[in-house]
């Protein structure tokens, strides 16, 4: 497949780190987040380094999302507070890009694909503008990126599962960030559209971007990520895959006993 | 300017006045918040009333709308302690509103001539009556003029910001990603919605203004793929269904707003059953392509 990439505008040069606070993508410290008087993350503390692949794992209900979307100010945390290379969010907001879950939103909104990209753009035209011919070239550029530039025009209720997480991928891509939170972005996907999104995070890991993956599959785990966070609420374990993602901290994430773990077979 | 020519450009720029802005208001899937609305702004208005003495006031309107955006945020911030859920907290607050509304028009508070028939339905021939004369011509009724202001602020608005509408109506989470002040663009959309309800009372009441607003775009969202399209289908669904309701009430000696709201529930069914019916028919002839497929 060929890979056109797009024009990346935003963000300063990476890999020239002015202190060892800047050579993390983001970070945050003591995390708590409660749905009503359901606790959801117990004093999280969670660092990224700049250009890595960072999966964060762990069971149903373990906080995975809520996690991303409390660092992104989607949901307010109780406590705590995150960083995106090394300030506070509205400083930085232009390098931060997000994917949420395609499940969140409704598919019969009467709109096109094309336009939904565009979307992506809309952070940098303030409140009255209205994206123009510039903003839709960068929309096809990030179609053909994914894979998808014959879907342009279509109403975005005709797509399949993959096309549609193809559609949001590419959404995030026109915003051009340096670090990209990505919703379960293999969720209910077919073969086509897994490779077109695996090679997106080639391209990514190659341009240096860093990646913050929410995944379910612990057999896919290896193939994606080269760190790995084992989340179960609080934080399991943390680090290169080689060091946190083993059997015994999956073990623990995932509660399960031993002599139960004849899935823990692609673990380190 | 003939009293009927005036009252049905009335019905014409009340009807395109609500329409407009009930293209998002269904897309965010809130239909049953201008009903709280309509409801909440009752004892806004006879208080506005008190102090304008005249229920054309822009004054008044804006007042009333405040009790509009109560039922907004007093609803949102309910649902957020999480002791309530789905709507119920919409439930809670408007009915007191309104019930204390019907309590001080019952009381003849201020002595505004408000009959309950009225606050229910509207009566748009009462609301035409006031003529706006200058030297000595008619120009049609004066609601006529304060119904074109809504329809004008209305277009300013919803053509400003149509962008960051659509982004935080689609998706609201992605938008605030974004640095999209999500959350006060619903608020001055909401009060909006909350003014041009109030500045349709008069013409709908209580009860029928929520058909103004929801049902022709509901109408459109059935036959668009667009949002373009969706905004120019509630448009001309809505001048039809004023233009045509308006004669309907006119020959049968009935409410207005009630003959709008029964010709846009009519258009709103035969499109429904339409649509439902290609939809099989597509899904019968894919069907049996699949199926005569080798």
């Amino acid at each position: 497949m060929t890979v056109t990439n797009i024009v990346h505008t935003a963000g300063a040069p990476i890999g020239t780190p002015a202190s060892p606070d800047t050579a993390l993508a983001c970070s945050t410290q003591g995390l708590s987040v409660a749905y009503r008087a359901e606790p959801v993350l117990r004093s999280v503390d969670f660092a990224v380094p700049q250009g890595v692949v960072m999966g964060i794992v762990g069971p149903n209900g373990a906080g995975k999302s809520t996690l991303i979307k409390a660092m992104l100010g989607l949901v307010r945390p109780l406590t705590g507070a995150s960083e995106f290379f090394g300030q506070p969010l509205a400083r930085t907001r232009k390098r931060v890009g997000y994917m949420p879950q395609s499940t969140s939103v409704d598919w019969d909104f009467p709109t096109t694909v094309l336009d939904v990209v565009t979307m992506g753009t809309y952070g940098s035209l303030g409140w009255i503008r209205r994206p123009g011919k510039r903003e839709r070239a960068r929309a096809v550029a990030a179609l053909e990126q994914t894979g998808i530039p014959d879907l342009a025009s279509r109403q975005i209720g005709e797509l399949s599962g993959g096309q549609r997480q193809r559609v949001f991928l590419a959404r995030t891509l026109v915003q051009a960030p340096d670090l990209y939170f990505m919703d379960e972005p293999f969720q209910g996907i077919d073969a086509k559209s897994q490779q077109a999104i695996v090679s997106v995070l080639h391209t990514l890991r190659e341009q240096g971007k860093t990646v913050v993956i929410v995944h379910h599959d612990l057999a896919t785990v290896r193939d994606y990520c080269d760190h790995v966070t084992l989340l179960n609420r609080r934080v399991v374990a943390s680090g290169p895959a080689d060091e946190s993602f083993t059997c015994e901290n999956i073990r623990t994430a995932y509660e399960v006993t031993a002599g139960d773990d004849a899935f823990l077979e692609f673990a380190s | 300017m003939s009293f009927v020519l005036g009252t049905t450009l009335l019905a014409v720029v009340t009807a395109l006045a609500c329409a407009l802005p009930g293209v998002f208001v269904v897309l965010r899937k809130n239909s049953m918040l201008v009903d709280a609305i309509s409801h909440a702004v009752l004892p806004g208005i006879v208080v506005g009333y008190f102090f304008a003495h005249n229920l054309d006031s822009p004054l008044l309107i804006l007042g009333a709308a405040l009790a509009g955006l109560i039922v907004v945020l007093g609803s949102e911030w309910l649902s957020r302690t999480g002791l309530l859920t789905g709507d119920a907290s919409q439930g809670l607050i408007f009915p007191a509103l309104f019930s204390g509304g019907v309590i001080l028009v019952t009381l003849n508070f201020a002595n505004v001539h408000l009959d309950t028939h009225a606050v229910l339905v509207g009566d748009l021939n009462l609301a035409a009556w006031e003529q706006l004369i200058i030297g000595g011509v008619s120009w049609g009724p004066v609601y006529l003029y304060v119904m074109l202001a809504v329809l004008l602020v209305n277009l300013a608005f919803l053509g400003l910001f149509y962008s960051k509408l659509k982004v935080t109506t689609f998706d609201a989470q992605f938008a605030t990603s974004l640095g999209i002040r999500s959350g006060l663009l619903n608020t001055a959309f909401m009060f909006l919605v909350s003014v041009t309800v109030t500045a349709a009372f008069n013409a709908a009441g209580a009860i029928l203004v929520i058909a103004l607003v929801v049902v022709p775009a509901a109408t459109a969202y059935l036959l668009s793929t667009r949002l373009p399209v969706m905004i120019a289908l509630t448009a001309g669904i809505a001048v039809t269904g004023a233009l045509a309701g308006f004669w309907v009430a006119y020959v049968l000696d009935a409410a207005t707003s009630a003959g709008m709201s029964v010709f846009y529930g009519v258009v709103f069914s035969v499109v429904l059953v339409a649509t439902r019916l290609r939809q099989r028919r597509h899904r019968n002839v894919r069907e049996y392509a699949v199926a005569s497929s080798p």
